[in-house]
Order: structure tokens, then C-alpha cells, then sequence
């Protein structure tokens, strides 16, 4: 398994982030779908390692992140997209991917070519020597992307991925997501349930910290099936009727 | 090139698109100068080369305000008799090292968290630039103003010294957290035994004038815990 969490909990001070999500995956491509606020970013930056864990169990790649050594190792294998994407305007797309790919401890020698890769992949390669600051927020999006998977990383963890991208490129990276999913583990946080419905092998539904549905796409639209829950797809049916059970659960028990 | 398929060659295919990624990956990576290659040698380690030469501190606008804001000072101190450059130098060092790293300074600050490089080790080589490069304007400024010699020889000059060695032992062993527990040891051991020499030993824990700085670096070393682990907003 390349990402095991156990009982995996976040607070920022009195708000509870993610309280206790526990999970298990392999190869393939995971949907993690939730309203604003749910827990969803804090999560995967808990699994970027970005962020610690305030308590519970998590083990990447077969390793503990709460060393160093093993921390340093999953990094090597790790790629992640944040929500907001920084970056330094004065690079091109091809500095701006070859800088996290030796950030990522690549051998130098292996650099340039996992770059044009990279480039090429997202459909960068005539803007490869272009200002990022010059780019469209769709083009920033897919040099993001480009620096993710430059080092063909066994977990992917992508925040938001297809924001800003138009119908044509998400298709296109959906395509990318589905071909990088045979090998590695993708975690795509999304609010576009249909990219999962797409793209996603397995997909997981997050409320106010909580994992409140765990499936395939079509156990989703399956709870969707028959009631009056709102959404023009049957997805978002799915979607709605989960959400609704889990609010109307808390609410009973309060 | 060895897929180019030759004359009469007919079952050899031109994969054009592995050709193009040969061609692209020589013409579009950056090809490192001359202190990004030997800062690289130094480190072993490109990626904290390019980090290094990122510094958001440390690019060229960024230099020459410094630099102005130094002249600006000198020639007033000159002028006036006031010692403006060490009032200034201290605050231009400060701010130097303040806008090297962190959240809402460097762009890539949270992409960067998550990379095999360390985050410290960045940290550190950061901030040993930007003391190299103060502890040099100091002595620039120093020809200006004998408080400025004073300010660049009793403290940018240690600094840089400390945090160098804090970088070497870091590199060493690959470890900023030992990297900077060496560079603490060694200006404790260097602030101890210039004590000693004079024979005021004891002085350096009871000496009522120490108090103040004391309390100022513990303060310092909260509010940089403190910074170092708040919550970014719009995390969850």
C-alpha cells in the first residue's frame, strides 16, 4: 500500500480540520470530493508532508514521514500541486519545473530530459521557454502540473488540479491522471465531480473533517438512486445524498 | 540519434518524439553560472544551489536598495557627523534575513516544504548569504564611520562566521539541525572563552549588562518559533 493512514486527525488551534480519516491505497486514482472547509486540503498536505499530523498513524510509501531519512526518501517519490501554486515570475516554465525537479534531489544528469518530459506532457512544450508571469492561469496550472510529475513520482497528490483549465485540457488530463494512476498512487482533490467520475477508480467524500462515503464512483451514484437529492448528474445526486445523510446523522446525534 | 533509421533501412522507424525531448531537454534547461555551479560543488547539491540563488533577498533590486540605502547613510554620516549607517545597517540586515525564506516571502515557500532538499538547509544557506553579503557592505560603510567598523567586526562578521560554520557541519552531515547546534556550540565556546581569557568567566552569566541582549535573543527565538509555526490561513 502506498498510503496507509490511520485514525489521522489535524486542529488549527479550536477548529478540527481532519478528525480521524483513516484510509489505505494503491495504484490508481483516488477522488477526494467535500464542500469548502471539509478537510480536504488540509489532508493532503498532512500526506505532502507538508503539514504534521497533531495525532494518528500515517505511513507513506511504506514509510514513516515522521523521520527524516524515510521523510527524505518519500519526498523523492512524492508530487504535489498545491492549491495555490507559487512561483517565481522571472522563470520560464522549463526553470520553473527543472528547480523543484533538483529540489527533489533528481540526479542532475537526469534533469533535462524528465523536464522536457514533464513539459511535453501538459501540452507546455511551445510555451517551454516562455515568463510565467506571461502564462494564463490555465498554462500556470499545467507548469504546476509539469513540476508534479517530473520526477515520476509514485504518490501523486494534486490539490485542485483542474481549475482553470478549459474542457479540452481537462480531458487531456484526465487522460494524464488515468495513465500516471496505472503506476503510482493519484489523490486529486476536487470540487468537479465529473473529473472523478472520469478519471477516479476509487473516491472518497470528506465533511467537516470526516471520510463519510468510501468507494467506486458507481457506489456513489448508486446512493444517489432513488431519492430526491439535488444535481443534474447522477454524481452529484450521489454526492448530495451522501452529504445529506452524514449532516442529518450529526445532527441526530446532537 | 541512434533511432534515426538509415537509407534502406525501411524497419526502422524516426521516433520524432523521443528526438524532440533530446533536443528540448539541451535547449531549455537553464545552464547554471559560474556561483550557482561552484555553490553547488560546495553543497553537493545542485537543488540547494538554485535555491540559493533564488533567494528572494538577494536579487538584484533588492541589492542595489540595499546598497543606496548604505551609500544614503554613509554620505549623511559624513555630512552630519550623525552615525546614520550603524542606526541603518543593523535594520537593512534584519530585513535581509527576514525576506530570505518563509510563507508570503518566497513564492514556492509551501511547494518547497515538500521537497527532499530541506527546508532548513535552504534556510541556512540563505541566511549565510545574506550575512556574507551585509557583513561586506559593512565594510564598505565601515570606511565611513568607525561605529560601522565597530557593528561589521563585533557583529556581521561573527554572525557570518557562525552561520558558516553552522553550514559546513550542516553539509557534512546533512543536517541543518546539527548545523546549527555546531554554529551555536562554536560561538558559545568563542564568547566563553574570550570570558575566560579575561578573566571574567562568571561574568558572562552574571554580568547585569548581558541581561538586556539575554532577554532580547530569547524573545528573538520565540517570536521566530512562533512565526516558524503559525497556522497559514485558508489551510483547511
Amino acid at each position: 500500500m502506498n498510503v496507509e493512514l490511520t485514525d489521522l486527525t489535524r486542529r488549527f488551534g479550536r477548529t478540527q480540520a481532519v478528525a480521524g480519516v483513516s484510509l489505505t491505497g494503491g495504484p490508481g486514482v483516488f477522488g477526494l470530493l467535500g464542500p469548502n472547509g471539509a478537510g480536504k486540503t488540509s489532508l493532503l498536505r498532512m500526506m505532502a508532508t507538508v503539514l504534521p499530523p497533531t495525532s494518528g498513524r500515517m505511513r507513506l510509501l511504506g514509510r514513516d514521514p515522521g523521520g527524516y531519512g524515510p521523510r527524505r526518501e518519500i519526498r523523492r517519490r512524492l508530487g504535489y500541486l498545491p492549491q495555490n501554486l507559487g512561483y517565481y515570475p522571472g522563470f520560464t516554465v522549463a526553470e520553473f519545473v527543472e528547480y523543484f525537479a533538483l529540489l527533489k534531489d533528481m540526479p542532475a544528469s537526469q534533469v533535462p530530459r524528465a523536464v522536457a518530459t514533464a513539459v511535453e506532457r501538459v501540452g507546455l512544450g511551445d510555451r517551454a521557454r516562455a515568463k510565467l508571469r506571461t502564462l494564463s492561469g490555465g498554462m500556470l496550472r499545467r507548469a504546476g502540473i509539469a513540476q508534479a510529475i517530473v520526477n515520476e513520482p509514485e504518490l501523486l497528490l494534486l490539490d485542485e488540479p483542474t481549475a482553470g483549465l478549459d474542457p479540452e485540457q481537462r480531458l487531456e488530463f484526465r487522460a494524464l491522471m488515468r495513465n500516471m494512476g496505472q503506476r503510482a498512487t493519484v489523490i486529486v482533490s476536487t470540487h468537479l465531480v465529473e473529473d472523478v467520475g472520469a478519471a477516479c477508480t476509487e473516491v472518497a467524500l470528506m465533511d467537516m473533517g470526516k471520510i463519510v462515503f468510501h468507494g467506486t464512483p458507481a457506489d456513489l451514484i448508486a446512493r444517489g438512486e432513488g431519492t430526491s437529492a439535488a444535481g443534474d448528474a447522477p454524481l452529484e445526486r450521489g454526492y448530495s445524498a451522501v452529504l445529506a445523510a452524514a449532516r442529518s446523522a450529526v445532527a441526530a446525534r446532537a | 540519434m541512434s533511432e534515426w533509421a538509415g537509407p534502406g533501412d525501411p524497419g526502422r522507424e524516426v521516433d520524432l518524439d523521443r528526438v524532440w525531448l533530446n533536443v528540448a531537454a539541451g535547449v531549455w534547461c537553464r545552464q547554471p553560472r559560474g556561483p550557482e555551479r561552484l555553490a553547488g560543488q560546495v553543497l553537493r547539491s545542485p537543488g540547494l544551489a538554485r535555491a540559493l540563488v533564488t533567494t528572494p533577498s538577494l536579487l538584484l533590486g533588492w541589492i542595489i536598495a540595499t546598497v543606496v540605502v548604505l551609500l544614503t547613510g554613509a554620505v549623511a554620516t559624513l555630512g552630519t557627523g550623525t552615525p546614520y549607517v550603524p542606526l541603518l545597517a543593523p535594520a537593512v540586515a534584519a530585513a535581509g534575513i527576514a525576506y530570505a525564506y518563509g510563507p508570503g516571502i518566497d513564492p514556492a515557500w509551501e511547494l518547497s516544504q515538500s521537497m527532499a532538499v530541506s527546508d532548513r538547509m535552504v534556510l541556512l544557506v540563505r541566511a549565510l548569504a545574506v550575512f556574507a553579503l551585509n557583513a561586506l557592505l559593512g565594510l564598505a560603510a565601515s570606511a565611513a564611520s568607525g561605529i560601522a567598523a565597530a557593528l561589521t567586526f563585533g557583529w556581521l562578521l561573527p554572525m557570518t562566521a557562525a552561520c558558516a560554520v553552522a553550514l559546513a557541519a550542516a553539509t557534512l552531515t546533512r543536517s541543518a539541525n546539527i548545523g546549527v547546534g555546531a554554529g551555536l556550540a562554536a560561538w558559545i565556546i568563542v564568547v566563553l572563552a574570550g570570558r575566560a581569557a579575561t578573566g571574567q568567566f562568571t561574568a558572562a552569566i552574571t554580568a547585569p549588562a548581558l541581561v538586556l541582549p539575554y532577554l532580547i535573543t530569547a524573545l528573538c527565538g520565540g517570536a521566530i518559533v512562533l512565526f516558524a509555526t503559525r497556522i497559514p490561513r485558508g489551510t483547511s
